[in-house]
């Protein structure tokens, strides 16, 4: 059954002429990793809040068609209890927080969800075993390098364990090593948990691995929305829409577009390793 | 080293053992005892007493030093408010005259009494801020069962004070940063450029307004509605235990201030009348 779903949606905000997001038709299944990529302004972020319910309640527009979350439309759902099943993680950590320490932070949430003192202990330990941040549990958010806070944003919503993720470019002010730990706490959560997990990033390298589907978005409009590996045959128009893929998958392409490839496409560099080397046994036993 | 509201202090400092809840009551009850005395001698051990705490607590006392100009210009204002402004009675007596104008001791008196119950008022201030971090009041808050929203929006305004100086340095720097600088200039001219500053802060508060609400929307709280009905388990406040000695400190806290009442309304101790000051200025 389907966790989420898009029926003809549309949202405009007040006093822009063109819709964020165009007739959007989509459905994602419970337990789904989606990957969501687009250049800027193609409606990555509309999408996740149409998701939250952030967008009818807090932003003023025009909205058209149905998103329905767990089967019942977003707009129906009384104020504060679909976002409890909802997690939302902003692009821009230093926005969501709303408490004093790293530990209140996390708290904040389970607070809301009505759990027992023993049960918030339990899950805040655990939640800092997963982002391994237990020394700074003392210190305000806001004197947390970018990557620190980008962490402890993402425990705050991964410790409340929401049915459904959404992480809002999630990497964006990471350096190379933090981005690869958030997406190593995202494959975690992904092995472990039955959640939905909804990402957008620009950055694919290691989305593209995690990715049950990915969907591209462009000037509001869901162009793609298929199985990862499906999803990458279709690079001239990925290209075109000036999103970037990986640098393997674009080799990969490359060499089958000129016929010197015919197998599926690698995602990840273990995979490219083992393809390229099958490839070059295979070109010197030709030879 | 624990972070404070006006700095940091000791871990093992004694004070900050205490439960917020007894440093807040310290707070609001010292510093309401200057108003119930208007002796300024009496005010002035208060300040003593207040201060010695504050080097008890193994707060730096380079932090005091700030509100030394402060204390001194308060001063200046509040004498010269009474003195020159204060008005006249007939049966005010002349100290000095000075260019032609007559200094009435009453009004020097009465500037004095002001200025040494201000002073242990501001002195207590301090020394809660200097030992308490923002969780801390909070906590205390809490401890004495006012609503969470209210102690949460308490909170906010906290925490929304530091980031509007921090917005005003990077608004700065961004200015310094494109060769705009005003120091060096006229102060009518600083003035002016400080109203600038005014416009983008504002702005900038609007939109973390609409971005913490954003945020405490997407962590599911809610201050009206079905959500806001969830009983909340306090963890802040199950992360401070109250002792045996925080019971006894703030039983101590509350007899003084039981006693002060009784000796000021029933026996008519620390009147003005019978002040140090007043006796031997008025045998003068």
């Amino acid at each position: 059954m389907a966790i989420i779903e898009f029926k003809n949606y549309s949202w405009r905000y007040l006093n822009v002429e063109t819709p964020a997001l165009s007739n959007i038709n989509l459905s994602i299944e419970q337990g789904e990793f989606i990957g969501v990529i687009g250049p800027n302004g193609s409606g990555k972020t509309t999408l996740c809040y149409s998701i939250n319910g952030l967008i009818p309640d807090q932003y003023n527009g025009i909205r058209r068609g149905e998103v329905l979350v767990f089967g019942k439309e977003v707009t129906t759902y009384p104020k504060g209890t679909l976002q409890r099943r909802v997690g939302l993680v902003f692009s821009d950590p230093e926005v969501q927080f709303t408490s004093m320490t790293v530990e209140d932070e996390i708290v904040f949430g389970l607070e809301n969800l009505g759990m027992s003192l023993a049960e918030i202990r339990e899950r805040l330990e655990w939640v800092m075993g997963l982002v391994h941040l237990k020394s700074l549990l003392k210190k305000p958010p806001y004197e947390l390098s970018g990557g620190q806070k980008q962490q402890v944003a993402l425990a705050s919503v991964i410790a409340m364990t929401p049915d459904i993720m959404i992480f809002d470019e999630p990497t964006s002010m990471l350096d190379p090593i933090n981005r690869m730990s958030v997406f190593n706490i995202l494959e975690e959560i992904r092995k472990k948990h039955n959640s939905t997990v909804i990402v957008v990033e620009h950055s694919l390298e290691k989305l593209v691995t995690l990715a049950d589907r990915m969907l591209l978005l462009y000037n509001g409009q869901a162009l793609l929305f298929e199985e990862t590996r499906a999803f990458f045959q279709n690079m001239p128009l990925i290209l075109e829409k000036n999103v970037d893929p990986p640098g393997i998958l674009r080799f990969f392409y490359e060499l089958t577009r000129l016929g010197d490839f015919s197998g599926q496409i690698p995602l990840s560099l273990e995979e490219a390793e083992s393809a390229f080397r099958d490839l070059v046994r295979q070109r010197f036993s030709k030879s | 080293m624990h972070k404070t509201l006006l700095g940091y202090i000791p871990e093992d400092s004694p004070i900050y053992k205490l439960h917020p809840f007894v440093r807040l009551l310290f707070l609001l009850i010292v510093s309401f005892l200057p108003l119930l005395i208007p002796a300024p001698e009496w005010n002035f051990l208060i300040l003593i007493i207040v201060l010695v705490l504050i080097l008890y607590a193994r707060v730096n006392i380079r932090v005091l030093r700030i509100y030394v100009p402060v204390a001194i210009s308060m001063g200046i204002i509040i004498l010269i408010s009474y003195t020159l402004l204060g008005g006249y009675h007939p049966e005010y007596k002349v100290l000095f005259t000075l260019f032609g104008k007559p200094f009435y001791w009453e009004r020097i008196r009465d500037a004095l009494v002001v200025y040494f119950r201000i002073l242990p008022m501001i002195a207590t201030m301090v020394f809660f801020l200097t030992t308490s971090s923002e969780r801390d009041i909070i906590a205390a808050m809490r401890s004495i069962k006012i609503p969470f929203v209210v102690t949460y929006t308490f909170a906010m305004g906290l925490r929304a004070a530091g980031m509007v100086l921090e917005d005003f340095s990077i608004i700065r720097q961004a200015e310094q940063a494109r060769g705009f600088d005003i120091s060096g200039k006229p102060l009518t001219y600083k003035i002016r450029k400080y109203v600038m500053y005014m416009i983008p802060l504002f702005a900038i508060s609007l939109r973390r307004t609409e971005e913490f609400t954003n945020a405490l929307f997407a962590r599911g709280f809610s201050f009206t509605g079905e959500a806001s009905k969830v009983k909340r388990a306090d963890y802040i406040l199950s992360c401070y235990q109250f002792h045996f000695y925080d019971g006894l400190i703030a039983t101590l806290i509350i007899t003084c201030l039981i006693i002060v009442l009784l000796l000021r309304y029933k026996f008519g101790y620390f009147s003005l009348e019978k002040s140090l000051i007043n006796v031997w200025f008025g045998q003068h």
